[in-house]
């Protein structure tokens, strides 16, 4: 997952990005001013946006019109000093999803980010399965069958962002846009790296294998057997 | 409950001094009539008397005086006749011989100057007269011998007098009831009414409650001669407080609104800190950027205090301070912020500073506040100017002010940021005022100190040429200044 922060207080927004990735395993980039951060969304994908209120140059607020009227359906968390009802209701009606009060408890921070992860991938549990496939995004623990299965952060990451869009085929573009923020070389390979490491670790030993590669497309995770029943008996 | 009714209290008065007045007509009705009623009662008195003494015959060859009691006048009061007594006096003999009375005779009395006397007959008030000496009327004609003379005392009852005096008195008192009565009536209503402006007044400064600063004087308080200071007063006070108060108000709630991103920074360091075992040296890191994050915080309060002490000088006007000599400020001011400005490649000069004698130009002030004032200036000035460029203070005598300006070569700021310069906690640009350490109170705490001292704080700015702000101070009339008062027009 990617995390753009627009704050314009430095340590704030160094804090809150080392928050997401140390605890969440987010990648987080960091705008210092309205308009900067309006330009890394316009040319970066997104999972969430964490937007101070008070911006330099463009108030969060408006990013939040200007976004919402653009069609972008991008989670908007907001960060404010302001936490008069008015403040609030013109904010939600403006198109934020949700926002904390300053000063701000880490934890609950980091815990509203992930339910509006989740919810913006439309899955709203905590916990996303996958036929015996079992990840938990609180732990960020992941079982096969029952069997614990150690992955490294970077498989983690992978895995959790193909289990948030199930069945789908996932382009290694998108998985490098959403997994490494700004600062970081992107390489296509490294993504092979890790699929084959996910693959090592979930797929080996179960008779069912769960990660699909289509060539040239890129990768998706699910079970072909319960894709069959499930279009068989769901139609 | 309220202790005294200022109702009650007029009704009060109103009816003791009709009380008082209905006495004293009571009082001075009844002596008049009965003075009237004796007057006339005295003469009839006097009348009878004589009448009596006429009546009184004396026959030469007979037994001398006679008196025939049939030719006594009837009494006005059937019931309580007349009383008389008449004495003779013979020539060249002592003492008096009675010659006739009624039955019973009239008692001796004490008589007044007049010779009238008041007293009781079984129990009913007589008034009688003496009269003395009286010649014998009816004789024969051409008598030689002297003949004697007579004393009468004659009495007549005064119950109708009486009675009367009382009758009138009954009605005086009676009437004066009724007219208490409507007087009080009169009194309750016309006194009520009367205070109605009051009350009007008293109801509607009821409403005014930590919530509701709202008043306004009813108009009925406003016309009334008695009431309208205290109206005007109420209104003035009101507004004053509701100023303060709300400048209180605004003052907490951007204060709050300030600490909170300071705040939010540390806790959300100390979580981060938390959240799971680290280094010992992560540990002394995120302690030292703790440690500074606290020492900004207790900058911003140093700086809301002396916002707030500025502010409340603004206000209620500062204490009176001794001339302080302006120059002597600048260069001091000047002195702080080289380092600042050397660290930024910006000069800072001291322009035309001491012209003239310094007590010329002195301003009654605190002069550390002054050189905050400067520093503050002088701060912003170089924060706003890139390396290589410059900025000037200088202080001049402009009529009766002291007029000091700071002027860099800077970025300046643009027109429609101007108006909201000197607001608290407003920040230019905020991303480089952040950066470069400002609170935004800066310039509300110059603009706080020189309106303390009646000055006057303005800017003048060209994008991307450069920004002047100009102090203007009333120059202090002290020992070593000229008087400036001759110098100004007196009409401005």
């Amino acid at each position: 997952m990617r995390v753009l922060v627009i704050e314009d207080e430095r340590r704030l927004a160094e804090n809150v990005a080392h928050g997401l990735r140390e605890n969440a395993g987010y990648a987080v980039d960091i705008a210092n001013d309205g308009e900067q951060g309006a330009f890394l969304a316009s040319t970066n994908e997104y999972d969430l946006a964490i937007v101070d209120l008070m911006l330099p140059k463009l108030s969060g607020q408006d990013l939040v019109r200007r976004w919402r009227s653009e069609g972008s359906r991008l989670p908007v968390l907001i960060l404010t000093a302001r936490d008069e009802k008015a403040t609030v209701v013109s904010l939600l009606n403006a198109g934020a999803d949700d926002y904390v009060a300053k000063p701000f408890d880490l934890g609950e921070l980091l815990a509203r980010a992930k339910a509006l992860i989740r919810r913006g991938k439309g899955r709203p549990a905590p916990s996303l399965r996958v036929a015996d496939l079992e990840i938990n995004t609180v732990e960020r623990t992941v079982r096969r069958g029952g069997r614990v299965a150690h992955l490294t952060p970077m498989e983690y990451r992978v895995l959790e962002y193909l289990a948030h869009r199930p069945r789908a085929v996932v382009s290694k573009e998108e998985l490098l846009e959403h997994l490494y923020d700004y600062n970081w070389e992107k390489f296509s390979n490294v993504i092979e790296v890790y699929i084959s490491g996910l693959r090592r670790k979930i797929d080996a030993g179960s008779e069912i294998k769960l990660i699909h590669t289509s060539r040239g497309q890129g990768y998706a995770l699910r079970d072909e057997s319960d894709a069959a029943a499930g279009s068989g008996g769901g139609g | 409950m309220r202790g005294t009714s200022l109702v009650r209290r007029l009704i009060i008065a109103v009816i003791l001094s009709q009380l008082l007045m209905a006495a004293g007509l009571l009082a001075a009705g009844e002596w008049f009539t009965r003075r009237q009623l004796l007057t006339a009662f005295d003469t009839a008195l006097r009348g009878r008397a004589a009448t009596v003494a006429a009546s009184v015959r004396y026959n030469e060859s007979g037994p001398g005086v006679i008196f025939d009691p049939a030719l006594v006048p009837p009494s006005a009061d059937r019931r309580h006749p007349d009383r008389y007594e008449i004495w003779e006096r013979i020539p060249g003999r002592t003492g008096l011989i009675r010659v006739a009375s009624s039955t019973p005779a009239p008692p001796m009395a004490v008589a007044n100057a007049g010779g009238y006397a008041d007293f009781h007959i079984g129990g009913v008030p007589y008034r009688g007269l003496l009269l003395r000496d009286l010649p014998v009327l009816d004789t024969e004609e051409g008598l030689r011998a002297p003949l004697p003379q007579l004393t009468v005392y004659y009495a007549s009852p005064t119950l109708d007098l009486q009675q009367r005096v009382t009758a009138l008195a009954i009605a005086i008192a009676g009437s004066s009831l009724i007219l208490l009565l409507l007087a009080w009536a009169f009194a309750a209503w016309a006194i009520r009414r009367g205070l109605r402006p009051l009350r009007q007044l008293a109801s509607q400064a009821e409403q005014i409650s930590v919530h509701n600063w709202a008043f306004e004087a009813p108009d009925p308080a406003r016309a009334t001669a008695e009431l309208a200071p205290l109206a005007g007063a109420l209104e003035r006070m009101l507004a004053g407080l509701r100023a303060a108060f709300r400048q209180q108000h605004d003052f907490l709630a951007d204060a709050a609104h300030e600490l909170k991103t300071p705040v939010a920074i540390l806790k959300s360091s100390l979580q981060t800190l938390l959240q799971k075992p680290r280094q010992a040296q992560e540990y002394q890191e995120s302690a030292e950027a703790a440690l500074e994050d606290v020492e900004r915080l207790e900058v911003l309060l140093a700086r809301m205090l002396q916002l707030a002490r500025a502010e409340q000088y603004a206000d209620s006007g500062a204490p009176e301070e001794a001339p302080v000599p302006v120059p002597a400020t600048c260069e001091a001011a000047r002195g702080r912020l080289l380092p600042l400005a050397r660290a930024r490649a910006v000069t800072l000069r001291l322009e035309d500073g001491a012209a003239g004698a310094e007590g010329e130009l002195a301003v009654a002030a605190d002069g550390e506040e002054l050189e905050l004032v400067w520093t503050n200036l002088l701060e912003n000035a170089i924060r706003h100017t890139p390396a290589g460029g410059w900025v000037a203070i200088r202080c001049r005598r402009d009529g009766g002010d002291v007029v000091v300006e700071v002027q860099d070569n800077g970025s300046g700021i643009s027109a429609e940021e101007l108006p909201r310069l000197f607001e608290r906690f407003h920040r230019g640009d905020s991303s480089r005022s952040r950066e470069t350490g400002g609170f935004g109170l800066g310039l509300a705490i110059c603009k706080a100190i020189v309106e303390a001292y009646r000055g006057a704080i303005s800017v003048t700015s060209h994008p991307g040429q450069g920004t002047c702000v100009s102090v203007r101070l009333p120059l202090a009339a002290g020992p070593g200044t000229q008087p400036s008062v001759a110098e100004q027009p007196l009409e401005a």
